[in-house]
């Protein structure tokens, strides 16, 4: 499956101001010291409505993960298949990702992983995740 | 209590559209149908109706205005409720918790979608696509999560990491569910498979196939609640209701999240079977919720029907299929049946309270326990009926 193109809305300027510069933005809560997902609205501990922006380290580990396969064409072909996945964060926040250059045969809970940022021709630069090193 | 409701409440009434590739019908359309089939179930007028409760689909309709579209005046209720795929049994514990009450005496709850077009496949119908995507939303369905199979499969191949799981484990459910779907007249599919025929379906999101899959139906579901005592001077037999309950777990996306292990059920089955005054142990079968083959899995370890992680060896015992110590979707459920989100089991519930599944009704129905699951495993709710009287 392609991926698509990504516009901004407004909400999502740091983050994408983020992955033009191959840096991963997420949010944090600076009273509780917690980070979160980029789409978390306010902190669920400290019931904080403002979370701030910051920095995470890219690194990641895989909780889990599929492999889509679009509906066949009437001639029998069919989309590349797409390796999405939940990853944890280093700092504690799972994302839905896709994961890019990995090894099929050695996906396993807890593989360590790194951000790898890519720049489109159209629209937003996104990240997938990839195998450490 | 109030007087007159000392038995209980109960479902009086069952109406159903014909379901499936059902076109030229919108959802209000349809849900008005099926109200007013499963009033005339009940032998009452829709006049006889003091309460309405409506639950949509994917298209957003019907909502409350359908009680204009059936004429009713002076109601007591009226409420479009929405905890997705566990609305059915929120909707039955509403209606009976305003019957208790006094608030309402005779309730319809009606569910409607029609989300298949003409022309058009099944899978396209929970498919998202777009040229552009905006928000955080829109990025992970552009980096390919379009729809929500991508999303249970992470829960299932989580739950096979963790505990063994296999996919054949999954497959013995799709093969038990469609063996009871052969003997349901309403099935969308009742062409018996083999775990050989699971085996070779496509890929849909590994690790699941096609045939791990629900359907995809147009139609309309509506059932009708009042007090047991009422009921019981209606056209067909009552359908007790004795325990309801919700579970909404809030699994956050973070370390040390239980995503994919389990579910609602955890909260919801216990409340449920307490106030039903019943253990696991006295369920005569169950209707589980099976957007895919891997919610009936993990529900039943949720359920306590099995320990946690022996889901998958419970179902390929044989257990759950015709014959089995614990017959479960007796009517095919939503994977071999018709889609109607919680109305599915629920629905199959009353018929089989009745002893009304012909040639698949299953040996006992004292207790039916009924599950719904919303969201990506983020709503539950649990429901036991009976075709007697609480505490008779």
């Amino acid at each position: 499956m392609e991926i698509g193109v990504l516009r901004r809305d407004g909400r999502t300027d740091p983050f994408f101001d983020g992955t033009a510069r191959d840096r991963l933005v997420i949010r944090r809560c600076a009273a509780c010291d917690r980070w979160f997902a980029p789409d978390q609205a306010g902190c669920p501990e400290c019931g904080a409505g403002e979370l701030e922006w910051a920095e995470a380290a890219g690194t990641a580990t895989l909780v889990t993960w599929t492999v889509t396969h679009g509906r066949p064409a009437a001639d029998g072909t069919a989309p590349p298949p797409a390796f999405l996945a939940l990853v944890e964060l280093t700092e504690g926040p799972w994302l839905h990702a896709r994961l890019d250059g990995i090894d099929p045969a050695a996906l396993r809970e807890g593989l360590p992983l790194r951000a790898r940022f890519r720049h489109p021709g159209a629209g937003e630069s996104y990240v997938l995740f990839g195998p450490e090193g | 209590m109030t007087e007159g409701t000392g038995g209980g409440t109960a479902i009086a009434g069952l109406g159903m559209t014909e379901l499936g590739r059902v076109y030229g019908r919108s959802p209000r359309r349809l849900a008005a149908d099926a109200v007013r089939l499963a009033a005339a179930d009940a032998g009452l007028a829709l006049g006889d109706l003091d309460g309405l409760l409506v639950s949509h689909g994917m298209g957003g309709s019907p909502g409350i205005e359908l009680a204009d579209t059936l004429g009713l005046r002076d109601l007591r209720l009226l409420s479009q409720l929405n905890s997705f795929g566990a609305t059915a049994g929120a909707m039955v514990s509403y209606a009976a918790q305003s019957i208790l009450s006094g608030a309402a005496s005779t309730v319809a709850c009606v569910f409607a979608d029609a989300p298949l077009k003409p022309e058009r496949s099944a899978g396209s119908a929970y498919h998202r696509d777009a040229p552009e995507w905006y928000g955080f939303g829109g990025m992970t369905a552009a980096l390919g999560f379009r729809s929500v199979n991508a999303f249970y499969a992470l829960a299932a191949r989580r739950h096979m990491e963790r505990y063994g799981t296999t996919g054949d484990q999954l497959g013995a459910i799709a093969v038990a569910t469609r063996a009871w779907a052969a003997g349901n007249p309403r099935a969308q599919m009742r062409e018996p498979i083999t775990l050989d025929d699971h085996r070779a379906s496509r890929w849909v999101a590994e690790p699941l196939r096609l045939l791990d899959c629900c359907l995809v139906s147009n139609g309309a579901v509506a059932i009708i609640v009042t007090g047991a005592d009422r009921a019981r001077d209606l056209a067909r037999p009552p359908v007790h209701v004795w325990g309801w309950g919700q579970g909404h777990p809030g699994h956050r996306k973070e370390r040390g999240s239980d995503f994919g292990l389990t579910t609602g059920a955890l909260t919801s089955g216990p409340i449920a079977m307490k106030m039903a005054g019943v253990t696991p142990g006295d369920i005569s079968q169950c209707q589980l919720y099976d957007c895919y083959t891997y919610t009936v899995l993990v529900s039943l370890e949720d359920y306590g029907f099995c320990a946690k992680g022996e889901g998958g060896a419970f179902a390929a015992s044989g257990a759950l299929g015709p014959g089995g110590a614990l017959p479960t979707n007796t009517g095919g459920g939503q994977l071999s049946s018709y889609y109607m989100w919680g109305m599915t089991p629920l629905s199959e519930a009353v018929i089989q309270a009745r002893g009304d599944g012909g040639e698949r009704q299953a040996g006992r129905n004292d207790v039916i326990l009924v599950s719904g699951n919303g969201g990506i495993l983020d709503h539950h709710s649990t429901l036991i009926l009976s075709p007697h009287p609480k505490g008779a």
